[in-house]
């Protein structure tokens, strides 16, 4: 399944009624539909804090091969902006020193089985995967 | 669908989805907090990365007068995200089944 959405914060209750719709088709458990839109939305989200003017909107697709679920999102007219090289959270700091962003990112890698990300020619994709518990 | 409630006692609920599009009501009622205060998860199917963020502000807010958040009955999908998150170690989680910890 795949679907296009506006670049705005406002689409996230589109964003999850189209992941909910889409991972019941899929036959998806419950922790894994967690873990898939967990980082559908902190990617959904940076790609919308990154390029907030842009016009265009960002394409969601997933689907179901034998027990992994791919998900892929592209986002057209953008400067690169590499996910997989965001630097890893200090998650052992005391709670005064914690950053209070940063954090998505990391347990989004921590929740899936891979991330990648490619980019050309104004386009980026970052492609995911995740192992169904069941 | 994302709810937050507060009770008579001061014990505040949240319900749904906590996502990044509901931060704006989240800290209406996060920032209005200056005691220690019960959050009681029960009905929170699920919380994202932004959720997060304002509970952990919220914390790091009270802690510098020695106030607390205390989070309890939270399901186990987000519990292990908040184990991920190592939020274990900045937070007291009450399951609810145990009398509640020293507060620190």
């Amino acid at each position: 399944m795949e679907r296009m959405f506006r670049r705005a914060l406002a689409s996230l209750d589109e964003v999850f009624n189209f992941m909910d719709e889409a991972l019941a088709a899929c036959g998806s458990d419950p922790a894994s539909a967690y873990a898939v839109n967990f980082a559908v939305e902190e990617f959904f989200t940076n790609m919308v804090k990154y390029e907030p003017e842009g016009d265009h909107g960002v394409s969601i697709s997933v689907e179901r091969e034998a027990n992994r679920l791919t998900v892929r999102m592209v986002d057209t007219g953008v400067r690169p902006f590499d996910v997989t090289n965001a630097p890893a959270a200090d998650l052992s700091a005391s709670l005064k020193e914690r950053p209070v962003g940063g954090l998505g990112i990391h347990i989004s890698r921590e929740l899936l089985d891979s991330v990648t990300y490619e980019y050309g020619e104004g386009q980026s994709t970052i492609t995911f995967v995740k192992t169904l518990e069941t | 669908m994302f709810g937050i409630t507060v009770g008579d006692d001061g014990e505040i609920h949240l319900s749904g989805r906590f996502d990044a599009s509901r931060v704006e009501q989240a800290e209406a009622v996060f920032n209005r907090v200056t005691a220690t205060c019960r959050v009681d998860f029960s009905d929170l199917q699920y919380i994202s990365s932004a959720g997060l963020g304002v509970l952990l502000k919220t914390q790091k807010r009270l802690s510098a007068s020695g106030k607390s958040l205390i989070l309890i009955h939270m399901n186990k999908l987000v519990r292990d995200v908040f184990h991920i998150a190592r939020f274990d170690l900045v937070f007291q989680i009450d399951d609810g089944q145990n009398p509640p910890l020293k507060m620190s």
